[in-house]
């Protein structure tokens, strides 16, 4: 029986699950798609976290750094899983770049894709330049640059954030809420606050979902930075040419509204990966009816999908923020240990 | 006393004194303004499921309030008391009586489908707009409206005969809505019509409206087309607890008096 291990995908949940398997022992394979190891807040350049408030770079780049230095870890970039064959306790697995893997067990942390706000059209994103996403304000958080009006530059005097973007919504068969986005659109409301204390933010809501401890981020916005919340789903963004107008009804207090605007934000939601189909049919695992790879049970086994020896942990299985999908990283991790102590005991008793 | 968002207080709950004096202090007009309490004092829990048996209303317990469906809408551009969202609450909670003081703007949905494309729920309040309008008409808050009016003589004509003859549905329409049948409009068409098409075709237009031809064999479709109407109608009038039939277009129905709101 083999004893290596292989995690698909180099987001939070597989730097978790890797780092958790090599410190009880066993060898790991980490296969990543792209060339860098990190997941989304890497990749998308994501500025402070929450809950922590620690830049991406540093709280992700740390974990990216120790999996890297880690000689018990061997990293695979640029590549996919192509076939997956064997059972429990014997896989092989045969990369896009033809190399060969063997291992006892895998963990499949494939993460999500980001909702595409071109199919909202309504809301104007690609139509007019001022029109951004969440992760496109981040970018410009974390590179230094400053939130600015992508169209001349200047500093915006008045920002919406559009809640729910891709999420909740059965028009475009997406019914599940992405679950941070609503604290993410908080803490980045603060942080324009901050950065232009001239500037006025709203955030157009349907619920608020700063579930658990992150409520504090919804108060803080609203009684340390003024931050204002409506309730309202927009109808539509149009444009007057220099600045975009959010057409929408407050509806506690039952009036229409349409406001020019600097710039509207897009708090984007949580896709499962687009690959998902492609994972599903190579490692033999069913999908959750919502397209997120599924979770057998959560009472017994973390992490278990349909098939026994392959485990799932983080946003492949649903929306998940940063600590959670660590969590379910090392916890699947915990899993494998399990399993492969059971089956070496029972190799030992043979 | 500036009072924020009037726009929600009915004009009738709100009490202003031109001229008041209380203890010597001169409170009049703003300053001795009051506002009445509104008080809930009975929901009509059944509301949300009268709406939801009729044709349209069948979506309604999926809203969530989100307000896409108003600011959609083409008619709340023109009229801004015109709120689906509104609405919808007031039924689902069981405002009976605050629901039906809109009752004349209700109908003046234009089934656009703005709001239906809009609502991220699929409540498809356009028909939930139809269905209200229905409730309301069912339950003798208001008279059919003239659009009402004509879907009934259309209908009828077609499981009547199996044909449409529009000639027979203008004037039926003019009929039960007590307008001319002379008017203007349709003298110029009728001219024009003159005019532009050929003498057989006119004709053949004459006679039908003289002697109303059926489909041939159509007797056994009528028959199933009426037993199922009026299935359909009795299990709505059943649902809003309404007995009797509806179905003759001149029985004369049963005028409701209008709930009064708490003030
Ligand atoms: C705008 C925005 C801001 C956010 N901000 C926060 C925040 O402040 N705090 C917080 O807790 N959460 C935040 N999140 C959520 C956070 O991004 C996720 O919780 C986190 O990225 C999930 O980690 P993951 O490892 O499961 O998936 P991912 O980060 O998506 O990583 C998946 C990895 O797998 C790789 N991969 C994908 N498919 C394959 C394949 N077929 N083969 C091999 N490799 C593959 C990808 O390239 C990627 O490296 C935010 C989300 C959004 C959209
Ligand atoms: S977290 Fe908030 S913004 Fe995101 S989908 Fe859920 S409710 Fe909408
Ligand atoms: S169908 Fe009726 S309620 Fe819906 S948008 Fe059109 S006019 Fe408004
Ligand atoms: S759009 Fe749909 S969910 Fe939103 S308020 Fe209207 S009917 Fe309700």
């Amino acid at each position: 029986m083999t004893k290596e291990v292989l995690v698909v995908g180099g987001g939070p949940a597989g730097l978790a699950a890797s780092h958790a398997l090599s410190s009880a022992g066993i060898p790991v394979t980490l296969v990543e798609k792209t060339d860098i190891l990190g997941g989304a807040p890497i990749h998308s350049g994501y500025a402070k976290l929450v809950p922590s408030g620690e830049w991406a770079k540093d709280a992700i780049g740390g974990m990216v750094k120790r999996v890297e230095d880690d000689p018990g870890i061997k990293t695979i970039k640029n590549a996919t899983v192509a076939s997956f064959d064997g059972s429990p306790g014997d896989f092989t697995a045969k990369l896009s770049n033809g190399q060969e893997v063997k291992a006892a067990a895998t963990i499949l942390c494939t993460g999500f894709t980001h909702f595409d706000s071109i199919n909202k059209p309504e809301w104007g994103f690609g139509l007019f330049p001022d029109v951004v996403t969440t992760s496109q304000v981040e970018q410009m958080i974390s590179s230094g640059k400053g939130v600015r009006r992508p169209s001349n530059g200047e500093k915006p005097k008045r920002v919406a954030i559009l809640l729910c973007v891709g999420s909740r919504d059965r028009q475009i068969g997406r019914e599940w809420c992405s679950k941070v986005c609503c604290t993410v659109s908080a803490n980045m409301a603060m942080e324009i606050r901050e950065e232009l204390p001239d500037c006025h933010v709203y955030i157009y809501y349907m619920d608020i979902r700063t579930f658990g401890l992150y409520e504090e981020f919804y108060w803080n916005s609203q009684e340390e930075h003024k931050v204002k919340y409506i309730k309202a789903r927009i109808a539509e963004v149009t444009s007057d040419g220099d600045k975009v107008i959010v057409k929408g009804e407050d509806t506690l207090v039952k009036r229409p509204i349409t406001i020019p605007f600097d710039m509207v934000v897009h708090a984007i939601g949580m896709d499962p990966n687009v690959d998902n189909f492609v994972l599903s049919k190579t490692f033999d695992v069913d999908l959750h009816h919502w397209g997120f790879l599924k979770r057998q049970n959560a009472y017994g086994v973390a992490g278990a999908t349909s098939r026994p020896g392959v485990f799932v942990a983080g946003a492949a299985i649903g929306p998940e923020t940063i600590d959670d999908s660590i969590a379910q990283g090392q916890s699947a991790a915990m899993s494998v240990v399990g399993m492969l102590h059971a089956g070496a005991t029972q190799t030992a008793a043979e | 006393m500036p009072i924020h968002e009037k726009s929600l207080i009915r004009p009738e709950n709100l009490s202003t004194h031109d001229n008041l004096t209380i203890d010597g202090v001169d409170v009049s007009g703003d300053w001795s303004t009051f506002i009445k309490a509104r008080v809930v004092q009975d929901y009509n829990e059944d509301l949300q499921d009268e709406i939801a048996a009729l044709p349209g209303g069948e979506n309604i317990h999926r809203c969530w309030q989100c307000g896409s469906c108003t600011n959609a809408c083409t008619v709340n551009a023109l009229n801004p008391d015109f709120n689906p969202r509104l609405w919808i609450y007031l039924i689902r909670m069981g405002f009976e009586a605050e629901l039906v003081r809109d009752k004349d703007i209700i109908w003046q949905c234009v089934s656009c489908n703005k709001c239906t494309s809009a609502c991220p729920r699929d409540v498809v309040p356009e028909g939930v707009m139809k269905a209200t309008a229905h409730w309301l008409e069912l339950k003798g808050y208001t008279p059919k409206t003239p659009s009402t009016e004509f879907d009934e003589i259309f209908s009828n004509q077609v499981i009547h005969t199996g044909k449409i003859e529009d000639g027979a549905v203008l004037l039926g329409f003019f009929r039960r809505t007590g307008q001319s049948p002379f008017q203007d409009w349709v003298i110029q068409m009728g001219k024009q019509l003159a005019m532009g098409l050929p003498i057989r075709m006119l004709m053949r237009m004459g006679l039908a409206t003289l002697f109303h031809p059926r489909t041939r064999g159509w007797d056994r479709a009528r028959a199933a087309i009426e037993e199922y109407v009026e299935e359909q109608e009795a299990a709505h009038r059943k649902a809003l607890g309404l007995g009797g039939s509806s179905h003759d277009p001149h029985a004369p129905r049963q005028a409701q008096p209008i709930p009064q709101a708490a003030e």
